[in-house]
C-alpha cells in the first residue's frame, strides 16, 4: 500500500498508522486480482463520500475563489473536476493541486482569509490519494509503439544477421513521458534506405552463391516450371511470421505476393522479386510497430493481451529484441500467457546478458544518465573528461544496476551499497585508496561510505550538474523526483537562472549562499527550501563527481542539509542512509516508472490501484528489484488491455 | 490532364508518377499560354525577441531613409518591405513557465498545446501546412522545412513535451514536421544534386509502386486498431505517402534534366527569366554561410517551383552561440539583460545577424527575374520572432518584417505603427494574400489585418 505522497515527507511511523485501515482492506483483496472485489466497491464508495464531504469544502474554502468558474487563474478550474473527480483529465489537475498545496505554494496568503494548517494539507493529500478508487477497473488500451532505433537495429541483427550499427543513422527519438511515435517523411525515407541496404547485404543476384541468411529466408529455388507464386507465398509466410512477430493474415500475404508479381511484371528474376518482397516487409508498419494480427470479436470490454503481442512486449522490454525461438514457440502454443510460464520466462530473460537492454532503455533514462555521451563539460575546468573516462562513467551505473537485478537485491541497495564497478580511470577520479589497474570495469568493495550507490557516482552527479559547476537545485530535484518519486510544482515563470544573477550582487558568495537567495524570495522559497538542502548534501561532489572539501574559491564546503520533514544530515553518507529508510517510496517509484515505461503511457486512475496491490506483494519480498520487474510484467496492466 | 474522378486511391497513386509529369508535357505544347506566376510564402524565425528600440523605426520616414541598426541591411529594398507594430502573440497561460518552448511552437500555429495531453505533441496544424494542403499537390514538394542546426535542447517545462522546443511546422495537431538541417541532404534529396558521398539519389519507380501496395495493405491492419493507434498508424502511412511523392518528384526532375540536355527548356521558366541560382555548400563552419545556403535553397525551391511554401528556423530557442560576432555567450543567456548594456549590445548584434541573413535572401530574390517583375514580387517572405523582448518574455508587439508584394496582394514600402491584431490574424491575412481560401481562422485569429493588403 502506498502512503499518500505527503505522508512520504513525514516519518515512516506516522505513515504506517495512517495506512493501517486501508492496508487491512487491501490485503484481503490482493488474491483476487481477476475479479471485481467487494472491497474495491467499498473503497469506491468511501472515495465518493470523501470527495463530497471533505474535498469539496476544502476546495471551496481555499481554491475556488481563483480556480473556479470560467475565468480561472492558470486555467485551472476545480468546478468540473469536483463534479467528475474520477475523470482522466481531472486526475492530473488533482495531482498538481496536491503538489502545490504540499509545499505551501498554494493557496497564496494574500488571497485567502486563512491558510490551511499543516494537518489540513496532509489530509488533503490523503483524500486526493483516494481518487484512484473512483476509476473503473481498466487496464488501459494496448498502445502501439514503434521500435526504437536500438530495437530496430537488434531486430535486423536477430532476423537477418546484420550489424545493429546499420541503424545508427536513424535519429534518436525525442522521448518524453509520452513516447513520441510519429514518423516524419524524413524518417520513412531512412527506413526505405535501410531496407535497401538490408536487401543488398542479404540477397545476392541469381547465378551467384546465395548468402547463408538468404538460404534460410528464401529456401531452395523452386524447380523449373513450378508455380513461382505458390513458392513466393510460402516464403512470404515465413518472412512475415518473423518480421511481424506473429502469424500473418492471408490478406497480408496477398499484399506481399502482389509485390512479388509487381517485380515479376518488371522483369525481375525470382530471387530479386523475393528481394523486393523482403524490402516491403521491412517498410511495413507491421514490422516497425508491434501490431495485432486481427481483432478478436469477443464482445468483452477487457481482454488478455494475445500471446504474440505479449511475447513482443516482454522481449522488447527486457532485451530490446524480437522474441527468440523459445518465446515465439510458447506464443504459438498459447502457453506464454499462463502466469507460471510468464514468470519463468521473465527469469530466463533476466539471467541472460542481453537483459542489459533494460538498463540501456529504461534505467539510463530513469536515472537521467542517458545523455552523458553527449553532455558538455567545460574543457578548461575538466580536462580529465576523456572519452575513456566518459565510457567508464556510463558503464558504472549500468553494471551496478545489472548486479542488483542479477542478485535480486533489495531496492535500497541502489542508494546505499558498499560496492561499485570501476576501472583505473574511474578509481583515480574517485581517489580510491585500493589499487585498481587497467581499463576493465570490475566490482570493487568500497571503504568510503560517501561512495557507493547511485548518489555517489560520477555519472549521476555529472548529469545533474552544469558544464562548469554543480547545481544543488538540479540535484535536489533529481533526488526527490527520480529517486523518491515526489511530484514538484514547476518553477514560476520568468525566473532568471543563477548564471544571470547580477554578477556584482553575488560576488564573494559560496554556491550555498547564492542558492540560498532562493529562500529569501517568497516566490521561490516554498519549493526551494525543500529542494536546495538536499542538493547541498551532495556539494562535496564536484560537477564530474570528484570529492572536494573546498570549493573553487577555497571556501570549505558545508554539506549539512535537511530532508523534507526535518531529518537532518551532515554528509552524503548520512543523506544516503536517510534515503534508504524510505525503502517503500524508492520501491514504489521504481515500480511506477518501470510500469509506465513498459506500457508506454502515463499512469493514472485505476493504474494506481493495481500498483498498490503490486506493492503489497513486493513488500512481502523485501522490495527486491527482480521481484519488482517480475511483478510489473505479471501484472494485470501488462497482460490485459481495453478493447475500444 | 486526364484523371478519372472515381478511381481508388491506389489506382490513383499508381498513376501519380505519370500525372505529375503531365503538366510539364502539356505546357511544352503550349508555351505561349503563360499564366501569372504563383504566390509563394516563406517564414524565417529567430528566437528570444529583439532589442525594441534598435528594431522598430520611429516613423515612416525613418523606416525608408534611416532605418534602425538591426534592420539597416534592408535599406536598399525598404520599398519592397512592410513592418507593422502591434501584433500580439498567443497568451501562454497556463504554460507560463515555458515561454521559449512556446515562442517557437505557437509561432505558425497561433495556438497553445492541448493542456490535457501536454506531454505529447498535440497542438494544431500550422499556417504553412494549411497552405501546403491547398497548393502542395501542384508542386514536387508540398512544403519545405529547414533549420540551421539540429535541436539538442531537452527540457519539459510545465510538463510540455520537448518537441515543443523543436518545431514550428505541424502537419496535423499531433504530427510535427522535422526540419532538414543538412544543406547537402536538401540539395541531394530535393534537387537530385550530388551529396556528400558523391551519391545521387536515384528514383526507383518500383519502390514507389511497392510502397503504394504496402499502404494499401495497411488498411486492413488499421481496422484492427484503436482510434488512438489508428492515428499513429496514419502518421506513418502519411509519411510513406509523402515518400512516394518525393520519389515521383525526383523521377520528374530526372526526366526534365534529360529533356533539358536535349535543349528543351522546362515549362516553368521563360527565356527572359533568370536561370536557377547556383547553390554552393560552404566548406567551413561559419554560421552566416550556413544560414545563407539555407536561404539559397529556399530561393532555388521557389524559383524552380519545387514548392510554394517553406519555413526556416534560423535558430531554435536556447543553445545557439555566435562566435562570428566576437563573443561566445549563448543567445538566451544574454536576453535577460536587465540594465546590462553589454548584454543589450550582444542581443542587438544577434538580432542584426539574423535580419542580415533575411536581407541577403530577399535582396537576391529581387535581382531574379520572373514573369513581368522579380521573384520577390511574387513571394511573401516573413521574418520574425516569437517574443517581443526576451528580457521579460513580453509578447505584446511581436517583431515582424514582410518582404515581397505577394503577386500584388501586399502594399509594401510602409511602416504601420499602430496595428491592432494578433499572431493568428497576421497568419490568416498572409494566407489570404497567398490566395488560400480560408475555411477557418489560424489559431486565435478573429479577423484579417486589412491594412497590410494592397
Amino acid at each position: 500500500m502506498r502512503p499518500p505522497r505527503i505522508f512520504r515527507l513525514l516519518s515512516a511511523d506516522t505513515v504506517a498508522r495512517g495506512c493501517a485501515l486501508i492496508l487491512a482492506l487491501a490485503s484481503s483483496y490482493v488474491a483476487g486480482a481477476e475479479g471485481e472485489g467487494l472491497d474495491e466497491e467499498a473503497l469506491r464508495a468511501d472515495a465518493r463520500e470523501t470527495f463530497k464531504k471533505k474535498v469539496g469544502p476544502f476546495v471551496k474554502a481555499y481554491c475556488t475563489k481563483c480556480h473556479g468558474g470560467g475565468r480561472a487563474k492558470a486555467n485551472i478550474s476545480f468546478e468540473v473536476a469536483l463534479k467528475a473527480p474520477g475523470r482522466g483529465a481531472a486526475f492530473q489537475h488533482w495531482k498538481k493541486a496536491v503538489a502545490n498545496v504540499k509545499v505551501h505554494d498554494m493557496p497564496p496568503k494574500e488571497d485567502v482569509q486563512k491558510v490551511p494548517t499543516e494537518e489540513e494539507r496532509r489530509q488533503f493529500a490523503e483524500w486526493i490519494d483516494k481518487l484512484k478508487y473512483l476509476a473503473p477497473r481498466d487496464p488501459g488500451p494496448f498502445v502501439i509503439r514503434r521500435l526504437t532505433p536500438v530495437e530496430y537495429g537488434n531486430t535486423l541483427r536477430d532476423l537477418y544477421g546484420l550489424d545493429p550499427s546499420i541503424a545508427d543513422k536513424l535519429p534518436e527519438e525525442v522521448v518524453g513521458e509520452g513516447y513520441l511515435n510519429s514518423i516524419s517523411p524524413l524518417q520513412s525515407e531512412l527506413f526505405l534506405e535501410l531496407a535497401n541496404k538490408v536487401v543488398e547485404q542479404v540477397v545476392v543476384p541469381e547465378g551467384k552463391a546465395p548468402t547463408a541468411v538468404q538460404k534460410r529466408l528464401f529456401g531452395e529455388a523452386p524447380p523449373q516450371g513450378s508455380d513461382l507464386r505458390k513458392a513466393a507465398r510460402k516464403v512470404a509466410r515465413s518472412l512475415a511470421r518473423d518480421a511481424y512477430r506473429r502469424p500473418p493474415t492471408e490478406g497480408e500475404l496477398d499484399v506481399l505476393v502482389d509485390i512479388f508479381d509487381l517485380a515479376r511484371e518488371n522483369d525481375l528474376d525470382y530471387t530479386a522479386s523475393l528481394g523486393l518482397m523482403l524490402k516491403a516487409v521491412l517498410v511495413s508498419p507491421q514490422f516497425l510497430f508491434i501490431t495485432p494480427a486481427g481483432e478478436v470479436e469477443s464482445g468483452e470490454r477487457i481482454v488478455r493481451v494475445d500471446d504474440h503481442r505479449l511475447a513482443s512486449r516482454l522481449s522488447y522490454l527486457l532485451w530490446s529484441t524480437p522474441p527468440d525461438a523459445e518465446l515465439a514457440a510458447l506464443a504459438d502454443e498459447g502457453e506464454l500467457s499462463k502466469p507460471e510460464t510468464l514468470r519463468t520466462q521473465v527469469e530466463r530473460l533476466l539471467r541472460h546478458p542481453r537483459s542489459r537492454a533494460l538498463f540501456d532503455s529504461f534505467g539510463a533514462q530513469w536515472l537521467r544518465v542517458n545523455d552523458l555521451e553527449r553532455q558538455v563539460f567545460d574543457p578548461d575546468l575538466f580536462p580529465q573528461v576523456t572519452p575513456s573516462l566518459r565510457e567508464a562513467m556510463m558503464d558504472e551505473p549500468r553494471l551496478f544496476f545489472e548486479s542488483i537485478v542479477r542478485e535480486n537485491e533489495r531496492v535500497i541497495r541502489l542508494v546505499d551499497s558498499d560496492y561499485t564497478f570501476l576501472n583505473e580511470t574511474l578509481a583515480k577520479l574517485y581517489d580510491l585508496k585500493q589499487p585498481v589497474s587497467g581499463s576493465t570495469m570490475r566490482r570493487v568493495k568500497l571503504e568510503n561510505p560517501n561512495r557507493g550507490g547511485i548518489l555517489g557516482m560520477s555519472a549521476t552527479l555529472a548529469a545533474t550538474s552544469f558544464p562548469n559547476r554543480t547545481s544543488p537545485v538540479n540535484r535536489g530535484v533529481w533526488v526527490l523526483e527520480q529517486i523518491l518519486g515526489e511530484r514538484l510544482p514547476p518553477p514560476p515563470p520568468d525566473v532568471p537562472e543563477l548564471e544571470e544573477q547580477e554578477e556584482k550582487s553575488v560576488e564573494g558568495l559560496t554556491m550555498r549562499q547564492r542558492t540560498e537567495l532562493h529562500t529569501t524570495d517568497p516566490v521561490c522559497a516554498n519549493c526551494h527550501k525543500v529542494l536546495d538542502p538536499i542538493g547541498f548534501g551532495l556539494e562535496n561532489f564536484d560537477a564530474i563527481g570528484r570529492w572536494r572539501d573546498k570549493n573553487d574559491a577555497g571556501v570549505a564546503i558545508d554539506s549539512a542539509g535537511k530532508l523534507p520533514g526535518g531529518r537532518a544530515f551532515s554528509t552524503p553518507a548520512e543523506l544516503k542512509r536517510l534515503l534508504a529508510e524510505r525503502e517503500a517510496d524508492l520501491a514504489r517509484n521504481l515500480t511506477e516508472r518501470l510500469m509506465a515505461h513498459a506500457l508506454g503511457r502515463q499512469l493514472e486512475g485505476y493504474d494506481e490501484v493495481v500498483i498498490d496491490q503490486l506493492m503489497a506483494r513486493i513488500a512481502e519480498d523485501d522490495y527486491r528489484v527482480r521481484t519488482i520487474i517480475t511483478e510489473v510484467i505479471a501484472s494485470y496492466l501488462f497482460t490485459h488491455r481495453r478493447v475500444e | 490532364m486526364n484523371r478519372p474522378s472515381l478511381v481508388g486511391r491506389r489506382n490513383f497513386l499508381k498513376g501519380a508518377g505519370l500525372s505529375l509529369a503531365l503538366p510539364f508535357m502539356d505546357s511544352l505544347a503550349s508555351v505561349a499560354l503563360k499564366a501569372k506566376p504563383p504566390v509563394r510564402l516563406a517564414f524565417m524565425y529567430m528566437p528570444h525577441g529583439v532589442i525594441m528600440n534598435q528594431f522598430w523605426p520611429k516613423s515612416q520616414e525613418e523606416f525608408l531613409n534611416s532605418p534602425p541598426s538591426i534592420i539597416q541591411s534592408l535599406k536598399p529594398i525598404m520599398d519592397q518591405c512592410l513592418m507593422m507594430k502591434g501584433i500580439s502573440g498567443v497568451p501562454i497561460n497556463p504554460f507560463n513557465g515555458a515561454p521559449h518552448a512556446l515562442e517557437l511552437s505557437t509561432w505558425l500555429t497561433g495556438r497553445l498545446p492541448n493542456a490535457d495531453s501536454r506531454n505529447r505533441i498535440n497542438i494544431s496544424i500550422s499556417a504553412d501546412q494549411i497552405m501546403a494542403n491547398y497548393v502542395g499537390a501542384q508542386t514536387l514538394l508540398p512544403s519545405l522545412e529547414l533549420a540551421t542546426m539540429p535541436q539538442t535542447w531537452k527540457e519539459n517545462q510545465e510538463g510540455l513535451h520537448e518537441g515543443y522546443y523543436n518545431y514550428c511546422s505541424f502537419r496535423s495537431p499531433t504530427q510535427p514536421m522535422p526540419a532538414e538541417t543538412d544543406p547537402r541532404n536538401v540539395l541531394n534529396r530535393l534537387f537530385g544534386k550530388r551529396g556528400k558521398e558523391g551519391k545521387v539519389t536515384q528514383a526507383n519507380p518500383l519502390d514507389r509502386q511497392m510502397l503504394d501496395r504496402v499502404l494499401g495493405g495497411a488498411r486492413d491492419l488499421r481496422r484492427t486498431l484503436t482510434k488512438g493507434d489508428q492515428q499513429k498508424l496514419d502518421e506513418y502511412l502519411d509519411s510513406v505517402r509523402s515518400l512516394e511523392r518525393r520519389i515521383a518528384a525526383i523521377e520528374t526532375r530526372q526526366q526534365e534534366a534529360a529533356f533539358e540536355k536535349n535543349g528543351v527548356r522546362p515549362s516553368h521558366r521563360h527565356a527572359t527569366e533568370s536561370a536557377p541560382i547556383e547553390v554552393k555548400i560552404p566548406e567551413g563552419d561559419k554560421r552566416s554561410e550556413y544560414m545563407e545556403v539555407m536561404c539559397d535553397l529556399t530561393i532555388l525551391a521557389f524559383q524552380t517551383d519545387t514548392t510554394r511554401v517553406s519555413s526556416y528556423v534560423g535558430s531554435r530557442p536556447n543553445g545557439a552561440s555566435y562566435p562570428e560576432l566576437g563573443f561566445s555567450n549563448q543567445h538566451h543567456s544574454q536576453t535577460h539583460y536587465g540594465s546590462d548594456q553589454e548584454k543589450i549590445r550582444k542581443v542587438a548584434a544577434i538580432n542584426k545577424f539574423h535580419v542580415d541573413r533575411f536581407a541577403y535572401m530577399v535582396k537576391k530574390m529581387h535581382t531574379l527575374k520572373e514573369g513581368d517583375g522579380t521573384l520577390l514580387d511574387n513571394c511573401i517572405m516573413m521574418w520574425g520572432s516569437g517574443l517581443e523582448d526576451g528580457n521579460k518574455h513580453r509578447r505584446e508587439n511581436l517583431p515582424f518584417i514582410i518582404a515581397g508584394k505577394g503577386g500584388g496582394s501586399i502594399n509594401t514600402g510602409r511602416f504601420l505603427s499602430n496595428i491592432k491584431g494578433n499572431q493568428g490574424d497576421l497568419l490568416t491575412t498572409l494566407l489570404s494574400c497567398a490566395g488560400i481560401p480560408l475555411d477557418r481562422p489560424v489559431g486565435i485569429a478573429t479577423k484579417q489585418i486589412l491594412e497590410i493588403k494592397a
